[in-house]
């Protein structure tokens, strides 16, 4: 079998020279760039114990890697006993395939920010089979409205100025909302508001998941999560299995860390979620969902990720927190943004992309278009080797290993 | 299971070029080793200068790539290709039709950093052997582009002309033959004992003995990728100028967080490339010196062609701003 992948390359280029040519794309990967980088040297004076945290917390993921399988049977376990329901995902179709289970149709639902449910298209899938989602994250709301894909994992729309949000705005609410920050996210916020609590359900990814006590961490900054996981009667959880530690206290070293690179300082909000809101104050009889969802779901996505912690040059990818340090150390992403990827940006994204999200023949242009120039390895907290991952990944797709 | 991959012509070319005629662009060995003409350098001695033919290739990367994307993109495209595979295959790549229209200011550059070189280490006193137009190409291409079962043939070839100088010592030019000496050979060749040098790294060690600058100029330096992450050598060349004289300026981004110059993606995404170098010779004006030295000839080819038009600014490879100074 031949596959040929030179058109591939030349629409790819063609994609990355238009996307380096976009003035938008420029100015604000430029300023994110500049900021990013200013926040983190002050954070890291602020909090000097973090890079010592960082290394304890590689430890932690490449012990969890090796251990995933008794992890996941421990905090699906956790998850049962705390009265939620936990399932297993083996790959996309069978994460989609329970979500709607759980959802039907018909429904409204709220949605996180989350690079799972990009990886899976999930509100595509659940508008397809007949729901109304929205996406809760402002960034991922105004992508929803321009049918765009994520440029940035952390700042999904970061390549949209506001006239332009505006513009989008103005057309989608049917009034004139002027290309003013401050009132684009309130004409949000009000839309938004009347979703939370008229929703069947709330759907959120995880940022680190306990296996011993089963609690989902989620770290943000606009509520957005707290608003979207609190109040529909339905919560879901979907999450990578690769977000799986031991122990509540181990999750609280990668959230600190995640947090801290990327970019948030100290989070507005960290959730820890465990299970179906409950109370027992009426005869000490527990009732479930006293205040907030009544009813709790996590699904533990694999889709390629068990296969990947046991490749031994390629498991410490799974290490990764999604801060997006790397994403602005990178000459290439600095001018192409999420060009530079599938739904995984930059190098590291190229190799997620192999064996998660669009498999080799879909990775083979991004990873012949990093630099390997190793800068990314300077900031990654999880020091990850992405370049020699890149070069791994190189030789598979000269020598036709396309498949695992 | 395993597929037959069809990859992008450049790379066929480049790695077929590697493999059959030891140079990515299929120079030839006495072009590439004209430089040292005058200098009637040993075959034979301890220490081995190991060009791998990188600085006198630069003006050619040019030209073939303009070809084969112009091919790429054609209507013609297959057909084309299927000529060109041909003609590849047959007779290896014609390089004096693709590089008929490459300047000879631009040749007599490039080919003369080899002969600088040669000299400031002279200079300094070293001695040292050169294999002439035997000499192969480290293979460093067909490392980065992943070639590296390819590569398990080739460098017994680059080892054998190695062993031919008798030498224990080899000192690199490029970061990129250091780095595949250094990292790569040693798992592909048993016995791969050498002592793998940089060019700076020499000059560092006798840097009291350069000549000094007249007046001081200011300088930025480029840190190469691989020289400053890889081979950890970045505070030599700062070391290097300063003995001379020479004000150094330093860029926002630099030291083991240097911002890349572009030129690892030259051959498949030129024009992405070509903005990269832009962005990188912005930064490192930025630093208030429009003076920039590099260290490695993948940079400085995309540093200088990143020059916008008209653009005041100078780059140089260190072994040409070092030579200035012995030949005056
Ligand atoms: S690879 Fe490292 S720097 Fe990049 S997003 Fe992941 S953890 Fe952050």
């Amino acid at each position: 079998m031949t596959v040929d992948l030179r058109k591939d390359f030349v629409n790819y280029a063609k994609s990355l020279n238009a996307a380096s040519e976009d003035k938008n794309i420029r100015t604000a990967i430029s300023r994110a760039v500049t900021s990013y980088r200013n926040t983190v040297t002050e954070t890291l004076e602020r909090f000097p114990h973090t890079p010592e945290l960082a290394e304890e917390v590689q430890e932690i993921k490449r012990q969890s890697m090796a251990n995933l399988d008794n992890l996941l049977e421990t905090a699906m376990a956790s998850v049962e006993r705390n009265k939620g329901k936990a399932f297993y995902a083996k790959d996309h179709q069978a994460a989609l395939d329970i979500a709607l289970g759980i959802i039907g149709k018909g429904k409204t639902v709220v949605k996180g920010k989350s690079m799972l449910g990009e990886e899976l298209h999930l509100r595509e899938y659940l508008e397809d089979n007949g729901n109304e989602v929205w996406e809760t994250d402002l960034g991922e709301f105004i992508l929803q409205l321009r049918k765009e894909r994520p440029m940035h994992i952390l700042s999904p729309s970061i390549h949209v100025p506001r006239e332009q949000v505006a513009e989008v705005f103005t057309k989608f609410f049917g009034k004139v909302v002027p290309p003013d920050i401050a009132e684009e996210v309130k004409v949000v916020k009000e839309f938004l508001r009347e979703k939370y609590f008229t929703a069947d359900i709330g759907i959120s990814g995880a940022n680190v998941v306990a296996a011993d006590t089963g609690a989902m961490v989620i770290i943000e900054n606009e509520g957005n999560v707290r608003l979207a996981t609190g109040a529909p009667p339905v919560h879901i959880v979907m999450v990578g299995v690769e977000k799986l530690v031991p122990t509540f206290q181990e999750a609280m070293k990668v959230a600190e860390v995640t947090w801290r690179y990327a970019q948030y300082g100290v989070p507005g909000y960290v959730n820890i979620v465990s299970g179906p809101s409950k109370t027992g104050d009426i005869e000490k009889v527990t009732t479930y969902g006293a205040h907030g969802p009544k009813e709790f779901y996590v699904i533990f996505v694999d889709n390629g990720r068990n296969e990947m912690a046991h490749e031994e040059k390629f498991s410490q990818a799974l290490h990764c927190l999604r801060c997006g340090g790397c994403m602005y150390e990178c000459p290439v992403f600095q001018v192409t943004a999420g060009h530079f990827g599938h739904t995984y940006m930059g190098g590291i994204g190229a190799i997620w992309t192999a064996f998660v999200s669009g498999g080799m023949e879909k990775a083979a242009p991004l990873v012949y278009s990093c630099l390997r120039c190793g800068r990314c390895v300077e900031r990654c907290p999880m020091s990850i080797n992405v370049p020699a991952m890149i070069g791994e990944l190189r030789e598979r797709v000269i020598y036709g290993k396309l498949e695992g | 299971m395993t597929v037959e991959t069809k990859m992008p012509m450049v790379l066929d070319v480049i790695s077929e070029n590697i493999i059959k005629h030891g140079s990515p662009l299929a120079l030839k060995g006495s072009e590439v080793s004209s430089w040292a003409k005058e200098l009637d350098l040993p075959a034979k001695g301890e220490v081995l200068f190991y060009t791998g033919g990188e600085y006198q290739m630069l003006p050619f990367i040019d030209s073939l790539v303009k070809t084969i994307t112009h091919l790429d993109q054609g209507s013609k495209v297959f057909s084309m290709m299927m000529g060109a595979r041909n003609i590849l295959n047959k007779t290896g790549f014609s390089p004096e039709k693709m590089y008929a229209s490459v300047l000879a200011k631009d040749k007599d550059r490039y080919n003369s950093v080899c002969f600088k070189a040669a000299k400031v280490l002279q200079e300094l006193g070293y001695e040292f052997c050169y294999s002439g137009k035997e000499e192969l190409y480290s293979g460093a291409l067909l490392y980065e582009l992943g070639y590296l079962q390819d590569m398990e043939d080739y460098v017994k070839r680059v080892v054998e002309v190695i062993k031919k100088s008798g030498a224990k010592t080899i000192v690199c030019l490029s970061p990129h033959a250091a780095e595949v000496f250094k990292f790569v050979y040693p798992k592909m060749v048993e016995g791969f004992d050498f002592e793998i040098r940089t060019y700076v790294d020499l000059v560092w060690e006798r840097r009291d003995k350069l000549a000094k600058l007249q007046s001081a100029e200011s300088v930025v330096i480029h840190d190469s990728c691989r020289l400053a992450r890889e081979l950890g050598i970045h505070q030599e060349l700062r070391d290097i100028l300063v003995s001379i004289g020479a004000d150094v300026k330093e860029a926002p981004m630099s030291r083991e967080w240097t911002s890349c110059c572009g030129g690892p993606i030259k051959i498949l995404f030129p024009e992405l490339s070509h903005v990269i170098g832009e962005r990188r010779v912005t930064e490192l004006k930025e630093s208030g010196s429009s003076h920039i030295l590099t260290s490695c000839p993948y940079c400085l080819s995309a540093l200088e062609a990143g020059r916008i038009k008209g653009d005041s600014a100078v780059v140089e490879d260190l072994i040409e701003f070092l030579y200035r100074g012995v030949k005056a």
